[in-house]
């Protein structure tokens, strides 16, 4: 057990040796790492902003129920105590003298309003359920409509699905490309390893013919492949500092645009840990894949 | 100690550097390996260390067969073995004394204990005011002492050397044929390849001459 971590110190030690060696290779493989890591990363955090807007705004589905006009005061009542059942979240009673008034504010529309002889709108109610699947809240419209008094009802969800539908596909892209992107940072790693090991053709050669094993000698690539994998994090890490710093201000512009506050949201501690584990381990993968290929390249030409 | 019955080795290509050799080497003794070059020496001593295999016969070493050695297993075969280059084959990347900790570190040595080792190795072929150059920067006597004790800071009880004074002038020959003497002296067997007759007549020991893949025993 100590001999085995004393390996592990020393294979540890000649990895940071090699990549103190190669500054500059080293540095240009973790930009290669970082700039592809920070395509994905930056996307998901751009869809987790949008999709924690998406739930601040009133994108949960909403049901219109439009009275009729010579609808009782019973009617009205029954209706009323329909709407405070547990599964409406919120409704709210819109008489049609507010809706005239919020329809004459609306631009472009106050000539339309003022051009009118009486109010020709009915008096309504805004449902919230608390379902939001589709089929929920077309049952519930249905059931709303068929009571005595109430003249049309109108589901007002396509928007919120289509976002909703927007930032699952937004999330499959961030899948597929992570993936992609995955497999070209092993193939990084794989070729940096690769160029490592044929640097240090004598070296590997004489450790061979002292008795070190394959275990000794693939070791410390193995660490090399992990420790590049992390600095590609550390600099996809950098990309997306860089990136937010830069957009910081158009975004909160926009935002101020669309009367909102879009605060662009950094990475947690966790999403970070998760994402240098990830690429250490796909740093040492891509070092696994290429270490035994290049060692047998390296065994053969002698 | 080392055993060979009916070892023929032949090369891709035809070329047949061995052909039903047999001999066999006591522990402790002094063995020189003589015969112009290309007349199979590197061969058998490649064979020894398994760096080569045989193509057919049997090559044993403390009674394994090393020709059949897995490839897992090879290593340790090799850590009870000292190897002695003509070409040195130092690492110019790192000094003298860790070129000769290069055999500790890979079997796994306590890195004081190594050091105190690696020092005493130094010591006794006569480079411990260089244990800090780059290798480089020795001459090639200098390099080939810090070849021979690289190999032998491991304590093997068995030394191969190919060619050790090939490329140097006779003053530093005669060095480190009297280097070898002495450990032969406290018991290490040493199989020396070499077609230097003065070095073999002053050290005396065993004498095998290879002639076209035959061993023939020359009489001392």
């Amino acid at each position: 057990m100590i001999g085995w971590l004393r390996h592990q110190k020393h294979a540890f030690a000649a990895a940071l040796r090699r990549l103190r060696a190669q500054p500059v290779a080293s540095l240009f493989a973790a930009l290669a790492m970082g700039v592809s890591i920070s395509l994905p990363w930056g996307l998901y955090l751009g869809l987790e902003t949008l999709g924690r807007l998406a739930g601040e705004l009133p994108a949960r589905a909403e049901i219109s129920a439009f009275l009729a006009a010579d609808a009782s005061t019973e009617q009205r009542r029954a209706l009323e105590a329909r709407l405070r059942q547990a599964d409406i979240a919120e409704a709210r009673y819109v008489p049609k003298e507010e809706a005239l008034a919020s329809l004459s504010t609306a631009n472009g529309l106050a000539d339309v309003a003022a051009g009118l002889p009486d109010n020709p709108l009915p008096d309504a109610w805004v449902i919230r359920p608390r379902a939001d699947a589709r089929d929920a809240l077309v049952g519930l419209a249905e059931e709303v409509g068929r009571l005595p008094g109430v003249a049309e009802t109108h589901v007002d969800s396509e928007w919120a699905e289509r976002l909703q539908a927007g930032l699952a596909l937004g999330h499959t892209v961030v899948v597929v490309l992570a993936s992609l992107f995955g497999i070209a940072l092993i193939a990084i790693s794989g070729n940096v390893i690769r160029a490592q090991v044929l640097a240090r053709r004598d070296e590997i050669q004489v450790s061979r013919l002292i008795g070190a094993t394959d275990r000794h000698i693939r070791r410390p690539f193995l660490y090399l492949g992990a420790l590049q994998g992390l600095l590609g994090g550390l600099a996809a890490g950098g990309v997306l500092a860089v990136a937010g710093a830069l957009l910081r201000a158009p975004v909160e512009r926009l935002g101020m645009l669309y009367g909102s506050h879009f605060p662009l949201r950094p990475p947690s501690a966790l999403e970070i840990g998760v994402v240098l584990g990830l690429t250490a381990l796909f740093g040492w993968l891509g070092a696994l894949f290429s270490v035994s290929r290049t060692l047998r390249l390296v065994e053969t030409a002698k | 100690m080392i055993g060979f019955s009916q070892v023929t080795k032949r090369y891709p290509g035809g070329h047949e550097a061995l052909s039903g050799v047999n001999l066999a080497i006591e522990q402790g003794e002094l063995v020189f390996l003589t015969g112009h070059s290309g007349a199979g020496k590197s061969t058998l001593l490649k064979l020894i260390a398994a760096i080569e295999r045989p193509t057919s016969g049997i090559v044993s070493v403390n009674g394994q067969n090393v020709g059949r050695l897995s490839r897992r297993a090879v290593p340790y075969l090799r850590r009870n073995i000292g190897l002695v280059f003509q070409d040195h084959k130092l690492l110019f990347d790192r000094n003298v004394i860790e070129n000769v900790l290069l055999p500790l570190d890979i079997a796994g040595f306590d890195r004081r204990e190594a050091l105190k080792r690696a020092r005493a190795v130094i010591d006794k072929v006569g480079l411990l005011q260089r244990e800090k150059a780059n290798p480089i920067a020795l001459s090639g006597g200098e390099q080939q002492r810090l070849c021979i004790a690289r190999a032998l800071v491991s304590r093997p009880a068995l030394l191969l050397a190919d060619e050790p004074t090939g490329n140097l002038d006779a003053g530093y020959a005669a060095d480190i044929m009297a280097m070898f003497r002495d450990f032969n002296q406290v018991g290490t067997t040493l199989v020396i390849a070499t077609h230097d007759d003065r070095a073999i007549a002053a050290l005396g020991g065993r004498t095998l001459r290879l002639d076209h893949g035959k061993v023939e025993e020359i009489p001392s």
